[in-house]
């Protein structure tokens, strides 16, 4: 049999008048109309995803200003020139990603449970390509610490960006929850990069680059966890 | 290869895509009539993607229900220019997902007492009566007949079919390719 007539059959089928209890149709039509107001839309998606950048650049300076901007003061120019560019690509795909995860039917450019993986190999990549000082000096507690600051900096990014988005509606609940964790962890990578002046290779590529995928697990939990809850 | 796009009898049945928009528009700016329209001109073919995706008539007529109520409730998230159908679309699969959760855990606690339903019998190409859609879908797996029904059924294109689903043009064409081969081998054979 070939597509042709399968496409036929499918096509005879697809025509044949289906019909929906009139009484439902009034039924909802009463219902909805009982409710019916002007509405504002929500803005357009680049709209919402500039918003979402301003907000990730905002907590990552302003942490860093709390903190000292000692790690971009000890960085070389080729390191300054390809860490900030890269974070400044995964921060717009985060953004653009979760605002799209906030409006029903939107283009889809990253699939939501790849962006954490793929963006923390990125900053990987970048890390390797820049620092070869393999020595760990006080590797864990160095790390625990940098790893800490980047998640709790996360928290405002992410509080900031639900804020901005809530009035949306995410169709897959976890999937928004994993895209602003990962958002949120940008941030506190970014933060990190501004700060921390620790460039020993293994310390930045863990420790740094673990707060991303990290946040973004706690993102997509608490995002389940809601909705668990509003069952 | 197997439908690359929604069909055209599909597309000519419903509304027409500026339509549905300025429709839309029309109900956010709280137009009864506007609302009206959408609800009658889209249950059938809402219905028919719950009705294909298994659910009962009776659970189908809930779902329809239940998607116009959210669909009103967050009809601020539509973008006047965008196109309405994978809006819709995106809501009414939520809903369904949401729908197979609850039954799933529903029926976890429940004994089951009869088998599956059978598949009916493959029609023919040669027979001139009008194949029943749903059982026509039956033997394909939930992702495929989604997408042959949102192509089929609504006549949306491959683009809209991803947005809806949340997914990319490719995975589309790709279950598409797939529900055709499984078809094709339940109705009779190689082409």
């Amino acid at each position: 049999m070939r597509d042709r007539e399968i496409d036929n059959i499918l096509n005879r089928a697809a025509q044949a008048p289906h019909d929906v209890d009139p009484a439902l149709l009034d039924r909802v039509t009463a219902s909805i109309g009982a409710s019916l107001r002007p509405v504002r839309p929500v803005p357009p998606v680049w709209v919402l995803a500039s918003g979402l950048i301003l907000i990730c650049a905002a907590v990552a300076v302003g942490g860093a200003a709390l903190l000292g901007f000692h790690g971009i003061q000890n960085l070389s120019v080729l390191e300054r020139a390809l860490i900030f560019p890269a974070l400044a690509i995964l921060v717009f795909l985060a953004a653009t990603t979760f605002a799209g995860q906030m409006i029903p039917g939107s283009r889809r450019r990253v699939a939501p449970g790849a962006l954490p993986g793929v963006g923390s190999f990125a900053l990987v990549a970048v890390f390797a390509a820049l620092f070869h000082d393999y020595r760990t000096v006080d590797f864990v507690h160095q790390g625990i610490v940098c790893l800490a600051a980047g998640l709790i900096l996360a928290i405002p990014a992410g509080l900031a960006s639900w804020l901005l988005l809530r009035r949306g509606f995410a169709v897959n609940t976890v999937a928004a929850g994993l895209v602003a964790g990962t958002l949120a962890g940008v941030a506190g990578v970014t933060m990190l990069e501004l700060h921390c002046q620790n460039f020993e290779a293994l310390h930045v590529m863990l420790w740094h680059t673990a707060v991303i995928p990290v946040s973004g697990v706690v993102g997509a939990s608490l995002a389940w966890f809601f909705r668990f809850r509003a069952r | 290869m197997a439908p690359v796009e929604g069909s055209r009898e599909a597309a000519d049945r419903s509304a027409s895509p500026s339509n549905l928009q300025v429709l839309m528009a029309r109900y956010q700016q709280g137009d009864l009539a506007a609302a009206t329209d959408l609800i009658h001109r889209l249950s059938p073919q809402l219905h028919r993607f719950f009705v294909v995706q298994f659910a009962g008539r009776g659970d189908a007529d809930d779902l329809l229900q239940e998607t116009w109520l959210r669909i009103h409730r967050v009809r601020h998230t539509y973008r006047a220019g965008e196109p309405v159908l994978p809006w819709l679309y995106a809501i009414a699969r939520h809903i369904r997902v949401d729908h197979y959760r609850k039954a799933r855990r529903a029926a976890g606690r429940e004994e089951c007492l009869e088998g599956l339903p059978e598949v009916a019998a493959a029609p023919s190409p040669e027979s001139g009566r009008t194949p029943d859609l749903e059982a026509l879908l039956a033997p394909l797996p939930a992702s495929q007949r989604e997408v042959i029904e949102m192509l089929k059924v609504a006549g949306m294109t491959l683009e809209e079919v991803a947005r809806a689903t949340s997914s990319s043009v490719g995975s589309v064409k790709q279950k598409a390719h797939r529900a055709y081969e499984k078809l094709r081998e339940w109705m009779g054979g190689p082409p």
